[in-house]
């Protein structure tokens, strides 16, 4: 039999997909490559690159100094990323369970609508040496002479903690909103104890949530600087600073692009760490809930629908 | 008159791999009540979606009113469909819902008011017209969908499970009230549903389908006293069902040869061959059901054989019994309560009783495809 | 009465609170501090005096963010809006490059975006026989590039917000709109743009967040221009943050309150409709 005629459809995906393409390929995708690319390449004088291809930006990494600022990164990304979701994790839980989400909601984010570096500079005035905390316990005559709460790690990953909580409640918020809380009872009548029950019964329910949590929270870590810069010393710095430094001090452009390569496959390590795990679990439960096991981006996706229609 | 003839034409159509439509061929007259009734997957609302314009079908025609409708997208077909889910826009309130259309094509104010109310009051919806959808209930959300799907004077209005999100009660009151609203503007339903009950109590034809193919399409009495195939007898209504060889024919009355129940005499107008295989269907309220041996008074053409109650379910209205006859065989018996019935007492389990029908209440199911 | 029973998870978002409050706290007290040190002197409104009289810089420094933010949030809610309406209902070729492409943004650290538009807005060259070639966008940072480097790191939100909205629906409100007589133009601006308010009010606010927040990406592309973060960095690196800038954040923070009280209401609203 012939092909019957039909109406012609026309393919409205592509037109109102366009855009999104051709932005994230000029703007995001290429420069991306410009940088993986030209890490591979010559330096030349004032941060341009010679047509050669050269491991030299990598052979600079080979150094003790760098071994040194690559430890410091991972180690800082993993402490403030670690406390950042048990901070988290209990306020995101007070949180789905009140009755004022909304108001609460935007309480956690209000501070999140000053600019990240005023929020650093507010911590500067806390923990100078004349700064808030020293000059209210030298008023009260509990100490002599300023204690010395800047400059030193524990300041570096109190301002983390600070920077990232927002971002790792919100995550969790939305999904442990979503989590049928009759199952806490459930186990409660089972015989398991409060902290057994959220143990057992809630985190396995809210992984989803942690998962991304700790994405947006480490990733950026990873690569930041600013802090480091402007409350730590030069012996904290972290890859984040080479960057900046072989931007802007050395102008030696191929290495902070290899930096930044080491950076991205730093990311996708913890990221793939992460997932296996997730996806072991989600494949476990697949008889459950099919949609569990899908790839990537649904968790954050997932989470991401945090503000959605609040 | 209003209403529209549809006719469908060898339409093909497969998913990938899964052939959900074999070459069907269905011709719905005037104003007719219609019914696609199948199990899920066999390819019902798949052909309803064909007839919208939802999906295009790979071989064969649609036509409404002669007119091949195929080159036309869903918005260019006199047809209208009620979804499913009802797919109103929670954005709208109940009366924009309904006047969509009608501001789609910019009708003056005063028009879309009298028109919206008027249909509105159809499905008796006169007083919410300013709630939102999220204010109704599913069977509130359902009128609106039909109201809003009538507004366009469509000359076909297709049905989608419309009453699969209500609890049974509703359904029934709905499916009242859908009739009404066929009789009252005529024009012509398909009505897709996996409900037999349902397409039974209203259509004025149905066809069954499976895996893709229309088994048979005929009135509710047609389909339920006659049968085509196996999968029609059991897919209608509940059935006992047996196979057997044909011994003797005497005109229309045939004795057949049943596995494990032996001699049963049954009447058919078709033509069987001694010797053929064939099926043979008894529905339960056909069959009488009594303690002692049914007076046959020499009469032949009764069937009575004998076993035990394995299960009397009471359920109201009727009783069903499960009468085991020998560890393979279990008929399926319904008795309705009435005051006239001659019993003296009632059935218990594990009572021996006797299982009677005549020859006429048995049927020849032909062909054993499934 | 039972006696109130001590909760974990209540205390630590107190706590948690207290800690994501004090610096603001701390800001705001600052502003009107009549010293310059970060010591309390007394009571003044000497900065606020000052912002309103002699820091034209600053407030141009401020509403060129404000004008940054919500153009790249127009820009990243239009773009982002349609992308999540063409990959929810249609299937076409791009589709899974879309998805790919606009989930790396969110598992890549923000330097790497900011420097990598750096790269490519300066027009990363090389010398080629005494020739130098460039590869990239050669654009002066500034506003523009800003611009754009904010509007990428907000595009992935917006798609998955008003994706995730637009979940809740299947292709049946689709069909009935096109069923019903509509066009696809009048699909999208009578059906599939009301249904997603809420999910593209959201995506629009949390790019305005993100790029008021933000100072990594723009650090990298904002060049000699100058953004309310860049001054206040520029101050913090040169040792001597002036309170005027307490003072501007302090009526920042205000405002954010009030219009986050009312985009509560607004909100709360779509939320009854949506």
């Amino acid at each position: 039999m012939k092909k019957p005629r039909l109406h012609r459809e026309r393919n409205y995906g592509t037109i109102y997909a366009l855009p999104i393409a051709l932005w994230f390929t000029v703007f995001f995708l290429v420069p991306l490559l410009v940088i993986i690319v030209f890490s591979f390449l010559k330096a030349d004088v004032d941060g341009g690159v010679m047509p050669l291809v050269s491991l030299d930006a990598y052979r600079n990494l080979l150094r003790p100094r760098i071994f040194r600022i690559f430890f410091n990164t991972i180690w800082v990304s993993v402490v403030s990323t670690l406390i950042t979701i048990l901070m988290a994790l209990p306020c995101a839980y007070f949180m789905a369970k009140s009755k004022a989400k909304t108001f609460l909601l935007i309480l956690v984010i209000i501070p999140f609508w000053t600019n990240f570096i005023i929020r650093v500079f507010a911590w500067k005035t806390i923990l100078e040496s004349n700064g808030v905390i020293n000059s209210l316990l030298i008023g009260f005559g509990a100490i002599a002479n300023p204690l010395p709460l800047e400059h030193n790690w524990i300041a570096v990953i109190i301002i983390n903690v600070y920077t990232y909580l927002t971002y790792a409640i919100l995550p969790l918020f939305s999904t442990i909103e979503k989590f049928d809380f009759t199952l806490l009872e459930a186990a409660r009548d089972l015989g398991a104890s409060k902290i057994q029950s959220i143990v057992r019964v809630l985190l396995p329910n809210v992984k989803a949530g942690i998962v991304t949590a700790i994405f947006f929270t480490f990733i950026p870590l990873l690569g930041s600087f600013v802090v480091q810069q402007l409350i730590g010393t030069k012996d904290m710095y972290m890859l984040g600073n080479e960057i900046n430094d072989n931007i802007y001090k050395y102008f030696d452009w191929p290495t902070a692009y290899a930096i930044a390569v080491v950076l991205m496959l730093l990311a996708n390590v913890g990221l793939l760490f992460v997932m296996k795990n997730d996806r072991k679990q989600a494949k476990a439960a697949s008889a459950r809930r099919v949609d569990d096991v899908d790839d990537g981006p649904r968790a954050p996706r997932q989470a991401i629908s945090v503000a959605g229609g609040r | 008159m209003k209403g529209a003839t549809i006719g469908i034409l060898g339409i093909s159509k497969a998913f990938g791999s899964f052939a959900a439509l074999n070459d069907v061929s269905l011709d719905i007259r005037k104003g007719e009540f219609f019914s696609l009734l199948g199990p899920s997957g066999c390819g019902k609302t798949t052909l309803l979606r064909i007839i919208a314009g939802f999906e295009q079908p790979d071989e064969g025609s649609v036509t409404i009113d002669g007119i091949n409708v195929l080159p036309l997208p869903p918005n260019r077909r006199h047809a209208n469909t009620v979804f499913q889910n009802y797919a109103l826009f929670p954005h709208l309130s109940v009366f924009e819902n309904v006047a969509f259309p009608l501001r789609l094509k910019n009708t003056k104010n005063s028009i879309v008011t009298a028109k919206v109310n008027d249909y509105l009051h159809l499905v008796e919806l006169g007083d919410h017209a300013a709630k939102m959808p999220s204010m109704l209930s599913g069977g509130q959300k359902q009128r609106v969908a039909i109201a809003r799907a009538l507004i366009n004077e469509p000359s076909v209005l297709l049905l989608d499970e419309p009453l699969s999100a209500l609890d049974a009660k509703l359904r029934h009151h709905m499916l009242m009230e859908l009739d009404a609203i066929h009789d009252k503007i005529g024009i012509t339903f398909i009505y897709v549903t996996h409900d037999q009950s349902e397409a039974l109590s209203v259509s004025d034809r149905i066809a069954v389908m499976y895996q893709g193919d229309v088994l048979q399409v005929g009135t509710p009495h047609d389909i339920y006293e006659s049968p085509a195939t196996n999968f029609v007898a059991q897919f209608i209504g509940e059935t006992n069902m047996f196979e057997g060889t044909v011994r003797a024919s005497m005109g229309q009355m045939y004795v057949l040869d049943v596995d494990e129940l032996g001699r049963v005499v049954v009447t058919d107008d078709r033509i069987y061959e001694v010797g053929e295989r064939v099926s043979l269907t008894v529905r339960p309220e056909k069959l009488r059901i009594s303690p002692d041996e049914p007076r046959v008074n020499g009469r032949s053409d009764i069937n009575v054989f004998e076993g035990t109650v394995d299960e009397p379910i009471y359920s109201g209205f009727q009783s069903k019994y499960y009468v085991r006859l020998s560890p393979t065989v279990v008929f399926r018996v319904f008795k309705q309560h009435s005051d006239y019935t001659d019993e003296e007492h009632d059935i218990l389990w594990k009572e021996r009783v006797h299982v009677s029908w005549s020859a006429k209440d048995g049927y020849i199911v032909e062909g054993h495809r499934n | 009465m039972q006696k109130k029973r001590f909760s974990f998870s209540k205390t630590s978002f107190i706590a948690s609170m207290v800690f994501l409050f004090v610096p603001l706290v701390v800001l705001i007290v600052f502003s009107f501090n009549a010293n310059k040190a970060p010591v309390l002197t007394g009571f003044s409104l000497v900065w606020y005096q000052r912002l309103f009289t002699s820091s034209r810089s600053l407030w141009n420094a401020f509403f060129t963010s404000i004008t940054i933010a919500v153009t790249a949030s127009i820009t990243a809610t239009v773009i982002g809006t349609l992308a999540a309406i063409g990959v929810h209902w249609h299937k076409f070729a791009l589709k899974t490059y879309v998805q790919a492409i606009t989930y790396i943004p969110l598992v890549l650290p923000e330097i790497i975006i900011g420097m990598s538009l750096l790269a490519f807005f300066s027009g990363s060259h090389f010398t080629l026989g005494g020739v130098s070639v460039n590869v990239g966008f050669r654009l002066n940072l500034g506003w523009l590039t800003i611009f754009i480097a904010h509007a990428t790191f907000c595009l992935p939100f917006v798609y998955l917000m008003v994706l995730a909205r637009l979940d809740e629906f299947d292709s049946s409100i689709i069909e009935a709109a096109h069923d019903l007589g509509a066009t696809e133009g009048q699909t999208l601006l009578k059906v599939i743009i009301p249904i997603s308010m809420p999910g593209i009010i959201s995506g629009f606010l949390t790019s305005l967040t993100l790029s008021l927040e933000d100072f990594t990406i723009t650090y990298f592309v904002s060049g000699v221009s100058s953004t309310l973060p860049m001054a206040v960095y520029g101050q913090m690196y040169k040792g001597g943050v002036s309170p005027v800038i307490n003072a501007l954040s302090a009526i920042m923070i205000l405002g954010t309150i009030v219009l986050a009280l009312l985009a509560r209401n607004f909100l709360k609203y779509i939320a009854a409709n949506g």
